[in-house]
């Protein structure tokens, strides 16, 4: 098939799920050797770049993120930025300035967030890798509703250069496919150290070689709030992964009951400073009123083209940084970020990797989501914000069905810098897992 | 959390909120920070890191370098005689 009838029927399926913001037109093959997308708050230098906020339209980067230069370098092509929450502002990736991206296996449901798009064009378009973003679960959250592999690798593993930043000390790039082989294969591109981004210059060779998973430890703190279904197809994944010769141990982790509350401290906090930048001049909308005072100015382009929960966090953000609370809170939630890892590594001694369900129920649709407070949304991320907040590595794979037909995943967190021991529980699952694709119709 | 302080945060923050906004944001904050109160029951920790992994400075050489053409950073800036234009400081 010609690159321009493949972009023709992309275009025809982005109709109906709306995985891209943007999509090339550049139809050349250049001898692409594959496809890739990438999620939408990383530069790309031959297209828009928003972040899924309007107070970015008509961004134009001139270079591209690390990520997408490496990608480029090996002979991919970029075809489309994928839609997200503003800025990874969410659950659902339903908080977007712009489209939000439906479930391939239920276009009345939500992808998940915040890389919903990347998730979503990682299962419907055959032979594709999206890369992603997780600050607090983006990643595995979106590949569990849409039913693909999906991994967050360790904080530093890959350069943050050209990422539109929402929390500096928590956010990664990754990896999501249908097929587990490729977060190998892909992730070892991406990775390496940037002198443009001091975080990934202290990292340790990337191990890429096959390491098998031979326990893992299951905390309590991690199979419960879950629906029942989840949790039915979970207990069967485990009984699975004992039959391929995994340990499996119950163990406690008290910490992790902490991990919402102090991850919405800092990441919010690091939002509202790294937000303070879109004021109306250098990018995006820079149409008003010169003639207002500054403050006047900003205030103006700001409540016009912020969204809804990206006003929500700068506030709770910048709450949390005022003296009297931060003092309080802010210090406090960096004590309990260094619990959770040490939490982690006392496990991770014993145990290859802290196994859970990725997210405690299956994509909800958009109709219970528009019912959903703020606060609700944010509990249903406890499963994946503590390995963001302790900078583990992270890895969704797709483990089951609920009756509906929409997939279950499973999240596996590895030590610090030992991403080889997920990429081969992944590639050892899928030998066995009968992933069942979305019907996808153009 | 009440409305006031709300609208005081909103203003160090350069938004501006109706009063239904903040009527409605003071309760989703007052709901969350509520939550956070949980944070009280957390052991306490000698260390506070800023970043999840140990991160030390790595400084590049010393050596003036240009990465980007200015024009082309300003080529979608609003700009005047190559100054980037903004609104009145007075």
């Amino acid at each position: 098939m010609t690159m321009d009838a493949t972009l023709r029927d992309l275009k025809k399926i982005n109709e109906k799920y709306q995985m891209f913001h943007t999509m090339t037109d550049n139809t050349d093959p250049c001898d692409a050797k594959f496809l890739f997308s990438a999620k939408d708050n990383l530069t790309s230098k031959d297209m828009e770049t928003c972040a899924g906020s309007r107070i970015l339209e008509g961004y134009h980067p001139i270079f591209d993120a690390a990520s997408i230069e490496k990608l480029r370098e090996v002979g991919g092509k970029l075809i489309g930025k994928t839609n997200m929450d503003e800025f990874g502002f969410g659950t659902f990736s339903a908080n977007s300035g712009f489209e939000i991206p439906r479930n391939p296996y239920d276009t009345s449901r939500a992808c998940g967030g915040s890389s919903g798009g990347s998730a979503c064009a990682a299962s419907v378009i055959e032979d594709h890798i999206s890369l992603g973003v997780s600050t607090g679960g983006s990643i595995c959250c979106p590949a569990s509703f849409c039913g693909v592999y999906g991994i967050a690798p360790t904080y530093g593993r890959v350069s943050r250069f050209g990422l539109i930043d929402y929390g500096n000390s928590l956010d990664k790039i990754g990896v999501l496919s249908q097929k587990a082989g490729d977060l190998r294969e892909y992730m070892k591109i991406i990775a390496g150290k940037d002198d443009r981004d001091p975080t990934s210059m202290v990292q340790p060779d990337f191990d890429t070689g096959y390491k098998k998973m031979k326990s893992v430890a299951i905390p309590k703190e991690g199979t419960e709030g879950l629906s029942k279904e989840v949790e039915s197809v979970f207990k069967e994944a485990v009984e699975k992964l004992k039959s391929m010769g995994v340990e499996v141990d119950y163990v406690d982790m008290p910490s992790l009951r902490y991990a919402m509350p102090a991850y919405y401290i800092l990441a919010t906090s690091e939002a509202s400073t790294n937000l303070a930048r879109y004021v109306g001049m250098r990018y995006g909308h820079q149409e008003g009123d010169h003639t207002l005072k500054f403050d006047d100015y900003f205030t103006e382009v700001r409540t016009k083209y912020f969204g809804d929960e990206a006003k929500r966090r700068i506030l709770l953000g910048t709450f949390t940084r005022m003296a009297g609370f931060g003092g309080r809170h802010y210090a406090k939630a960096r004590e309990v970020r260094q619990v959770v890892i040490n939490d982690y590594k006392r496990v991770l001694k014993d145990h290859d990797a802290v196994l859970a369900p990725t997210m405690p129920f299956t994509a909800p649709k958009f109709d219970d989501i528009s019912k959903m407070s703020a606060l609700d949304s944010y509990k249903a991320d406890y499963l994946t914000v503590p390995a963001n907040l302790a900078g583990t590595p992270h890895l969704s794979v797709p483990c089951g069905y609920d009756s509906d037909g929409m997939p279950v995943g499973m999240q596996f967190v590895a030590d610090h810098w030992n991403e080889s021991v997920l990429f081969s529980i992944a590639e050892d699952w899928e030998k066995q897992f009968d992933l069942k694709r979305p019907e996808v119709s153009i | 959390m009440d409305v006031k302080t709300v609208l005081d945060v909103a203003k160090f923050a350069h938004i501006s909120l109706t009063d239904e906004e903040a009527e409605r944001y003071c309760k989703d904050l007052g709901d969350i920070l509520s939550y956070f109160e949980l944070l009280n029951e957390a052991p306490d920790c000698d260390e506070r890191g800023v970043n999840p992994i140990k991160v030390e400075d790595v400084l590049r050489d010393d050596v003036p370098k240009v990465e980007y053409d200015a024009d082309l950073l300003l080529k979608d800036m609003d700009t005047y005689d190559r100054y980037v234009r903004g609104p009145r400081l007075s």
